[in-house]
């Protein structure tokens, strides 16, 4: 297992944060605009949480009845005992996943099946990239909600990433989002910090790199004196949380430390209407039953938490977390009780806008695989127009070159 | 072209093709002219005082790990994590000690190229015995360092290449040995990864021995087509045929051009030519030439890894005997960049990556923890105008800018205040 990938993943050649740097921003406005213009109730805010490696659908979403399931995969299929059946059609989320069956039987998750891009692409850097740009089998630069930031007026809060890199998806052609780093910030104090805001002007003889490392010394401080107060509040306390769920929520896992930041900062009001969040760890080529259910299992009980956290706010009503990964696994184990590098995948939608307990997309035939792995059934452009111009308000075609399709019904209409 | 200084010139070689100056070696080599400056950063010394002086540490066979729970176990723990931050630490030791640094340099670019992670391949000895492959092979033959690295132990255990047979093919290193190390993405098909898996079939790994076993009844040796190629393959054929390749020439000539000089220019027409042989050296040579470029897109940003070896160099500190070491690597990580230890197979983040608020954060805090411990000497007594010439000539600095010199001026501020603003400011971590 590729224990590593997490939020550094994609910051390969040609693939880094290269559309942001033309925007290096001051921060600023985004220090000022937390505390004097809280964001008003009501606005919609999108959570999109990536899973960097390659997350194994079929272990997630499980069709754990399906002959072909289990004699594709002697060794690492899961079976009745090892699932939670949603439903009767013979599919059933991994055991691990307690935390989102409680939002299935709410009506608060929506699946969306069969989820890809047409003729996929099995490298992990391609395919995370034609998700981040919202356009595959092509090498932009801009990513997704980077060019949605385009649409709109620029604010350096509009969309923040939690980490110290910013994830592709968030740069735009003119706009980007801003990173905060998950220890939040601190900042020298005395003399010493005199000189370093001193540093942060530019000068005629930069470089646009140079620029770029003078402006994040005044990014710095700014963010720091207003954020950081924010930071250092409890986080919202979760009001709705099952009890047979409940009792697991202490584990400290790196996806909930982001998740907490990002509802401390939803429920202190900040401008911000997307969130980058992420988990890695997904490439189970070996023995990958036990780590892909630990991780799968991460991701129901960090998400669950934070929507329980929203759900003690008034903005109970305004998020939708979006979990996607770059790709599916291979159906056939390989040798090693782990899976190869394959296509389709399982979305899932959550929050209480969206209109859940319920399948979208067709779920790929076990029998009429294409070169051995799933047939794609939903194309991702069509949930990005979901999220786009039913979450944010936005014509998918502004965002995503020649898109104009959507899954009709996937959000509630206000 | 427009041409630069011999400041900015050296100031870029001395960087680049090294990890910054050593005290008052940014003046001797302004002090000889540009011509001389690159002949001398350039050629690799049959020995080197610097290395000479680093301590070898052995990594033995730690065998298997004990059964979790036991104490056993608990103590095996413990021996591994030492061994990792030794290894580490042993590495950085050579990039802050050698008195010619292009080959350790050269090794940390390949070890970003072929990059492999003691995040999984948890023992030290497999990282260390490749880590001296690649500076074997540092200004070698890439076809040599490619025949060497596709048998490499931890790069087959990274890329599960140990776990590869016929009967069920593992498609992880003949993916990346064809997109990231090779020839590069788009160039070959999906059916070509699933082939040249197959033709990479029948080894096994010991991975905390490090070593590996061919067995030739789990190796797939019927005839089958790699890139239009057909025939019986395995590893070495396989090498031959991609390095051999127009688009590998093209592939590793752009990846040094652009982690050496530019992220932003384009690589100019003459410089795939000089790697018709596939040797190194020559085309690090023809590279080397374009340090005189004027173009702001020129300009590089040290990785955290980079900085903080040349911040070692200017105030002579030995990271594995420096106080507090574990907390050395603690920033690094913090930073975003431990050696043997990428984020991934495709390597580290470049340029913008590294300019953030959170590294911007961190270099400060790190670098008040090693002022702490290093040698300031080269500023002491003076001020003004001949401290920060002689600043700028410590540390390899072309030119500070009229920001940078205002605070380097701002009264009151002790030598201590002054080098962390220096190590700190835009032209010490952007190389312009």
């Amino acid at each position: 297992m590729d224990t590593l990938s997490r939020r550094k993943f994609l910051q390969l050649t040609g693939m880094g944060a290269a559309g942001a740097a033309a925007t290096q921003l001051s921060l600023t406005q985004i220090a000022e605009a937390a505390q004097s213009r809280p964001m008003p109730t009501g606005t919609p805010i999108l959570v999109v949480v990536t899973l960097y490696g390659g997350n194994d659908g079929l272990n997630t979403l499980v069709p754990y009845l399906d002959p072909i399931y289990l004699a594709s995969r002697p060794g690492i299929s899961l079976t009745a005992k090892d699932v939670i059946p949603l439903g009767s059609d013979g599919l059933a989320l991994n055991g691990s996943m307690t935390g989102f069956k409680t939002l299935w039987d709410r009506g608060q998750l929506a699946i969306v099946r069969g989820v890809g891009y047409p003729t996929p692409d099995y490298s992990h850097f391609s395919s995370m990239a034609y998700w981040q740009t919202g356009v595959p089998h092509s090498h932009v630069n801009s990513g997704w909600i980077g060019r949605w930031l385009d649409t709109q007026p620029h604010d350096p809060m509009r969309a923040i990433g939690l980490g110290s890199v910013l994830p592709p998806l968030l740069a735009g052609v003119k706009n980007a989002g801003s990173v905060l780093p998950l220890g939040g910030l601190v900042v020298p104090k005395g003399l010493v910090a005199k000189e370093f805001m001193a540093l942060s002007k530019t000068s005629s003889s930069d470089t646009p790199l140079q620029a770029a490392a003078a402006s994040s010394f005044g990014d710095l401080f700014s963010l720091s004196s207003k954020v950081q107060p924010v930071l250092a509040k409890p986080a919202p306390v979760p009001d709705d949380l099952p009890s047979a769920v409940g009792g697991n929520f202490g584990s400290d896992t790196s996806l909930s430390q982001q998740l907490d930041i990002v509802a401390k900062l939803v429920a202190a009001g900040a401008p911000t209407k997307v969130w980058s969040v992420s988990l890695g760890g997904f490439d189970t080529h070996a023995d990958e039953v036990k780590a892909q259910s630990l991780l799968i299992g991460t991701v129901s009980t960090a998400v669950t938490k934070f929507l329980s956290q929203i759900h003690a706010t008034d903005r109970a009503n305004d998020v939708t977390v979006m979990v996607y990964s770059e790709f599916g696994r291979r159906v056939k184990a390989n040798g090693t009780n782990g899976t190869d590098h394959g296509t389709a995948g399982p979305v899932f939608v959550m929050g209480q806008g969206v209109n859940g307990g319920q399948f979208f997309g067709d779920e790929p035939s076990l029998s009429k695989l294409v070169n051995g792995d799933l047939a794609v059934t939903t194309d991702f452009r069509d949930i990005y127009g979901s999220m786009l111009e039913d979450v944010l308000t936005t014509p998918v075609g502004e965002v995503i070159p020649g898109w104009s399709s959507k899954i009709d019904g996937l959000i509630l209409k206000a | 072209m427009a041409i630069t200084s011999d400041r900015v010139a050296i100031s870029r070689l001395i960087n680049r093709f090294g990890f910054g100056p050593k005290p008052g070696e940014f003046a001797s080599l302004l002090a000889m002219g540009l011509p001389a400056a690159t002949s001398k950063l350039m050629t690799v010394p049959n020995s080197d005082a610097g290395i000479a002086a680093v301590i070898e540490t052995d990594f033995p066979n730690r065998g298997k790990f004990p059964t979790p729970g036991t104490p056993e176990r608990f103590s095996f723990e413990q021996l591994q994590k030492s061994d990792r931050i030794n290894v580490e630490l042993w590495w950085l030791d050579r990039m802050v000690l050698a008195d010619h640094a292009l080959t350790e340099r050269m090794t940390w670019f390949w070890h970003g190229h072929w990059a492999t992670s003691m995040g999984k391949v948890e023992y030290a000895r497999p990282m260390k015995i490749q880590n001296e492959t690649l500076r074997k092979y540092s200004l070698g033959n890439f076809k040599d360092q490619a025949q060497a690295m596709v048998i490499d132990p931890a790069l087959m255990y990274w890329l599960d290449a140990g776990s590869n047979v016929k009967q069920a093919p593992n498609e992880n290193l003949a993916r990346e040995l064809m997109e990231l190390f090779t020839i590069g993405v788009s160039n070959y098909s999906e059916d070509d990864v699933k082939a040249v898996a197959r033709g990479l079939t029948g080894y096994s790994v010991d991975r905390s021995a490090a070593t590996f076993t061919f067995n030739a009844n789990k190796h797939d040796s019927t005839s089958f087509a790699i890139l239009g190629s057909t025939k019986s393959w395995d590893a070495s054929s396989i090498i031959d045929l991609l390095v051999a390749r127009d688009d590998n020439k093209k592939f590793v000539t752009d990846r040094l051009w652009f982690r050496f000089l530019s992220s932003a220019l384009p690589k100019p027409s003459d410089i795939e030519s000089s790697f018709n042989n596939r040797d190194i050296a020559p085309v690090m040579t023809k590279i080397a030439s374009y340090v005189t470029k004027d173009d702001p897109g020129m300009s590089q940003v040290k990785s955290p890894v980079e900085w903080f070896v040349a911040v070692c160099r200017a105030l002579k500190i030995t990271p594995s005997t420096a106080q507090n070491r574990a907390q050395i690597i603690n920033y690094l990580d913090k930073l975003g960049q431990v050696p043997f230890n990428p984020p991934n197979v495709g390597g580290w983040p470049y340029d913008e990556a590294w300019l953030n608020i959170a590294s911007t954060q961190y270099r400060i805090g790190f670098t008040s923890f090693l002022l702490d411990q290093g040698d300031l000497s080269p500023i002491k007594g003076l001020s003004g105008l001949a401290m920060e010439n002689a600043l700028a000539d410590w540390l390899g600095i072309a030119e500070f800018s009229t920001r940078t010199k205002a605070v380097l001026r701002s009264p009151g501020l002790t030598s201590a205040q002054i080098v962390i603003a220096a190590l700190c400011s835009p032209e010490y971590v952007v190389n312009g």
